[in-house]
């Protein structure tokens, strides 16, 4: 159904936390500049998928395949596909020990993937793409949540990942910060980023999401175009779900 | 420690008093003379004189020997309670038991509380070295190193050579280990008592006496209760002098210390107008061994001075009490000088010399104490001295006065306990209190008239040595004449009137400040040992530490297993064990000798090194999983991030722990003195064990720690700041 190159390829993944089974034979396809939106109730297995595809996670079964690299294979060296994924976080995880411009340079020093010059001066590009020039050498506590989260996704860019995973990238911030964070979002969107988010924040999702998947648990109960999704979902559980958010 | 110990036998013989009566096979408690069994209590390990054979049941040893044999021919039976020296001791002072034979010193303390047999044992101390060692005399011991054993009389005997043969000395709490390190050559020599020295060679420890030479030579005797079993003690003596006479008495010696008797060298008399004077070991104001090992106080500055002003000169003798007024009994020394109180009985056999002093009974108070009369101690509490002539003088007017009596056996607690205000008052001699006051004692003497009073004076033995007794007369009547006489009594009492600022070398200054001042160099070095002992351990514990936690949270499994091992047994096992176990273990396994200093750091270092180790894998432990995770995200391999992420953060969160085992470290320094390394709380043993002021010594080490503490949190504080966390 698409012509365009396959990006990440997930089929039938297993995963348990001891004895409880969270993910229970997910298959999900994501091609180029493809922007997937994940829903579903909590404790569905939403975040535990989107780590598994850089491998936070380990899974039990099936195969994840990222740019054609399995990433499920234990020969993979992982940490190669890793500086191909960007990762952004509910809880931002800033280096703590680091200042802003640090923040964002230290994976392609410490890899020595850049020169130092080099790092600088693309993480000066990104932070004016962000919105935190001015704040170069800022400790990162002195951020506010929106301004350390805009970071956190210049901190992912700067290794220059060819798909962008966010685990509810506003749901840590106050209402008013929400907003330019969506907006660095939709910017990169617009720039033919592949990415996966995982976020509630459903007049985004109408307004830049390909596809909306429903996750419910450890499945994938639908997977459309936001429009079905959000107007006529075919699965019960979806449409109460989504009914639930809209209605909240 | 000592105090803890002295502490434990007390309750223990509090105990066994309880129990002892009520078992009905023993003759325990008997106060009647006349009977043909007694119980003997003698110490369960002190050979050669008191031992279990192994596997045997029976005590054997020069003392069981000795006293088998006696009570053969003197046809009486006994059964031995073998216990703790000191419980031993205390048994037969309490009057549990009837004797106590156990290599027990004759010395004028125990005189007051026992009544003593004739010496069977002539001790003394010498000193061993390895079995092919080249020292043959003090002299060649110059420059090396000496084990002592702490608190001993050999210690005490050696450190008085120090100063002439300058030697290094290390302490040890235990024999063995003593003479282990003089085995292994850490040090050269060891200064032990010569029977126990000669027996452990004899049983195959290797190390040899190279010179037999006795040094602060005394004797053994057999001791009962004072004023009890006097049968006993006679028995004890007619039996010992038969011995003697047959020759067992030299068998039962040979047949544990060999060929090599115990042969005292004669001293010799010079041809000079000269005499041997007996005199009393310690008996203060009076008598007094100063640090150098020199005799001084009234007695012996009034002799000098005599000696001098009538030109003869003199042998002084120092000896127990009772000894010395044998010895010139019996014409052995010409005369005696040792606060002698003059009486009827002893006229019989001295003929003595015009009294030089008064001395009676007084009680002191505390210099704030309201009371001035011996009434005013009506329903209070007086403090005395076990066995001593004050405490009976005292116990003979107690019901007149109505006051409650305390009991102590060392005369120091007993000021004390008046200093502070648990008795009103203590009885004592009065020069005795007076010189303590003068020495720092916080007690005032009300006005009195001493009970009791006795004339001190110059003996000789009847009908011999007239010049001599002439010469001390003449001499006495000049010094009190010229006025020396006074300064001599004031130079040790102190006196109203007495504003001289003349102070003998012979009295120590013991305030705080005269300890600190007095002792400066001691203090400096044990400070500057402690200090070296912690910046070294310090340093190195941290880096070990610091390895040992990075180890910790290795991504192998392996090296977590080694971390946690490490971890297990260097905090598992007490400090203590750990420091004895390095030094001396530890040469017997390698061969490879090992200084105190470096057994204390390796010890230290291993010890801290563990909670260091433990603490720092917390602290990387602590770090928010989340910062690994972004890290990882990016693709930085675990060791980088843990590197350039984890461990930054980890360590500002342990820069308290790190603070604290700072301190720890410091305080545990004080632990690796057992094994002799003498560090500043070592400093602090010796000097209470030479001038008996555990308060005050204490007291400035607990006060130098305190110091040094705040001194080193402030740095790390300081340095903590710098780098910026
Ligand atoms: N490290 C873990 N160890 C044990 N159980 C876990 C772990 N991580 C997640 N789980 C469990 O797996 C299940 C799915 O969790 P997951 O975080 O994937 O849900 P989610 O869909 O992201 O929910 P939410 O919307 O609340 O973020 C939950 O029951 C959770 O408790
Ligand atoms: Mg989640």
């Amino acid at each position: 159904m698409n012509d365009k190159v396959l990006k990440i390829h997930a089929e039938n993944v297993y995963k348990s936390f001891g004895k409880n089974e969270v993910l229970k034979g997910v298959s999900l396809d994501v091609h180029e500049n493809e922007v997937v939106v994940m829903i579903g109730p909590s404790g569905s297995g939403k975040s535990t998928f989107l780590r598994a595809i850089n491998q936070l996670e380990k899974i039990d079964k099936g195969s994840i395949i990222v740019d054609n690299v399995d990433v499920s294979d234990p020969k993979t060296n992982i940490n190669k596909v890793r500086q191909r994924i960007g990762m952004v976080f509910q809880n931002f995880n800033l280096f703590n020990n680091k200042n802003v411009i640090d923040n964002i340079t230290y994976a392609p020093l410490t890899l020595k993937k850049m020169t130092p010059d080099e790092a600088v001066e693309k993480a000066r590009r990104l932070l004016v793409t962000v919105g935190l020039a001015d704040r170069e050498k800022s400790p990162v506590s002195q951020l506010s949540g929106g301004q350390k989260q805009r970071l956190a996704i210049a901190r992912a860019l700067e290794m220059g990942p060819d798909v962008m995973l966010f685990d509810e990238p506003t749901s840590a911030l106050d209402p008013e910060m929400v907003g330019d964070v969506l907006n660095v979002m939709r910017n990169l969107a617009k720039q033919g980023m592949t990415m996966i988010i995982v976020t509630h924040e459903m007049g985004f999702a109408r307004q830049v999401a390909d596809r909306v998947v429903f996750f419910d648990q450890g499945v994938i109960l639908e997977d459309d175009s936001p429009e079905i999704i959000f107007n006529q979902p075919k699965n019960v559980r979806a449409k109460e779900f989504i009914n639930k958010i809209i209605n909240a | 420690m000592r105090k803890k110990y002295y502490f434990f036998i007390t309750i223990l013989t509090i105990i066994v008093g309880l129990i002892i009566p009520f078992s009905n096979n023993t003759n325990f408690g008997v106060a009647a003379d006349e009977k043909s069994h007694y119980t003997i209590t003698t110490d369960s390990t002190y050979p050669p004189f008191d031992f279990q054979k192994e596997k045997q049941k029976e005590y054997v040893g020069i003392d069981m020997d000795l006293l088998k044999e006696i009570a053969k021919i003197e046809n009486f039976t006994y059964s031995v309670k073998p216990m703790s020296f000191n419980m031993a001791a205390q048994t037969v002072a309490n009057g549990q038991a009837d004797g106590i034979i156990a290599g027990m010193a004759i010395t004028p303390e125990r005189e007051k509380i026992y009544d003593v047999s004739t010496p069977y044992f002539k001790t003394g101390v010498v000193f061993a070295v390895a079995k092919n060692s080249k020292i043959k005399s003090y002299e060649d011991l110059k420059g090396k190193k000496v084990a002592l054993k702490t608190g001993t009389a050999a210690a005490n005997y050696a450190l008085e050579l120090q100063k002439k043969y300058n030697f290094d000395v290390t302490y040890f709490n235990d024999s063995n280990i003593m003479y282990n390190d003089v085995i292994e050559g850490n040090s050269v020599a060891c200064f032990e008592d010569q029977p126990v020295m000669q027996y452990a060679i004899q049983t195959g420890l290797k190390l040899k006496i190279p010179d037999q030479k006795l040094g602060n030579a005394g004797s053994y005797g057999f001791f009962v209760k004072k004023g009890q079993n006097s049968q006993l003690l006679k028995k004890f003596n007619r039996g010992l002098k038969k011995l003697q006479d047959n020759g067992k008495y030299d068998q039962i010696v040979d047949r544990y210390l060999g060929s090599a008797k115990n042969s005292v060298t004669k001293e010799k008399k010079g041809n000079l107008p000269h005499y041997n004077i007996a005199t009393d070991v310690t008996f203060p104001p009076f008598e007094i061994q100063a640090k150098n090992g020199k005799y001084t106080g009234i007695d012996m500055d009034i002799l000098e001075s005599i000696s001098k002003s009538q030109g003869f000169t003199y042998t002084l003798k120092p000896m127990s009490f009772n000894s010395a007024t044998q010895t010139v009994a019996n014409g052995q020394n010409d005369g005696i000088i040792s606060g002698l109180t003059v009486t009827d009985e002893r006229r019989k056999v001295f003929d003595f010399s015009n009294t030089y002093f008064r001395s009676g009974f007084i009680w002191a108070v505390n210099k704030d104490a309201k009371i001035k009369n011996i009434k005013d101690l009506k329903n209070q509490t007086v403090a005395l001295k076990t066995g001593t002539g004050s405490a009976d003088y005292a116990k003979s007017i107690q019901k007149k006065y109505g006051f409650k009596i305390k009991y102590f056996n060392d005369s120091n607690t007993m000021y004390n306990d008046v200093v502070v205000g648990n008795s009103v008052a203590c009885f004592e001699d009065e020069p005795v209190m007076r010189y303590a006051i003068k020495n720092g004692i916080n007690l005032t003497i009300p006005k009195q008239t001493p009970a009791n009073t006795g004339e001190y004076a110059f003996a000789v033995q009847k009908g011999k040595n007239a010049a001599l007794l002439k010469a001390f007369n003449i001499g006495l009547k000049e010094l009190k004449k010229s006025g020396k006489y006074d300064q001599i009594k004031a130079k040790y009492l102190g006196s109203k009137a007495d504003t001289n600022k003349e102070v003998g070398n012979t009295k120590e200054d013991n305030s705080v400040w005269g300890l600190l001042s007095s002792n400066r160099e001691m203090f400096l070095s044990g400070l500057g040992n402690t200090m070296l002992l912690t910046v070294f351990a310090i340093l190195i514990a941290s880096v070990w530490g610091l390895i040992l936690g990075i180890m910790g949270v290795s991504e192998n499994r392996f090296v977590r297993g080694i971390y946690s091992t490490i971890i297990y047994i260097f905090r598992g096992l007490p400090l203590l064990v750990l420091a004895f176990f390095i030094y001396i273990g530890l040469p017997n396994l390698t061969g490879v000798k090992i200084s105190t200093f470096a057994a204390g750091l390796l010890t230290l270092v291993l010890n801290e090194g563990a909670y260091t180790g433990a603490f720092v894998k917390g602290g990387f432990d602590a770090v928010d999983p989340g910062q690994m995770e972004a890290a990882r995200a990016l693709g930085v391999p675990y060791n980088q991030a843990m590197r350039g992420i984890i461990m930054p953060q980890g360590l500002k969160i342990m820069i308290p722990s790190f603070i604290n085992q700072f301190i720890i470290t410091l305080k545990d320094t004080s632990i690796i003195s057992a094994i002799g390394f003498v560090e500043l709380t070592q400093t602090g043993q010796l000097l209470v064990a030479r001038t008996q002021k555990g308060f005050a010594v204490y007291g400035i080490v607990a006060l130098i720690y305190l110091i040094v503490i705040t001194v080193l949190t402030w740095l790390s504080k300081f340095i903590e700041k710098r780098l910026g966390f």
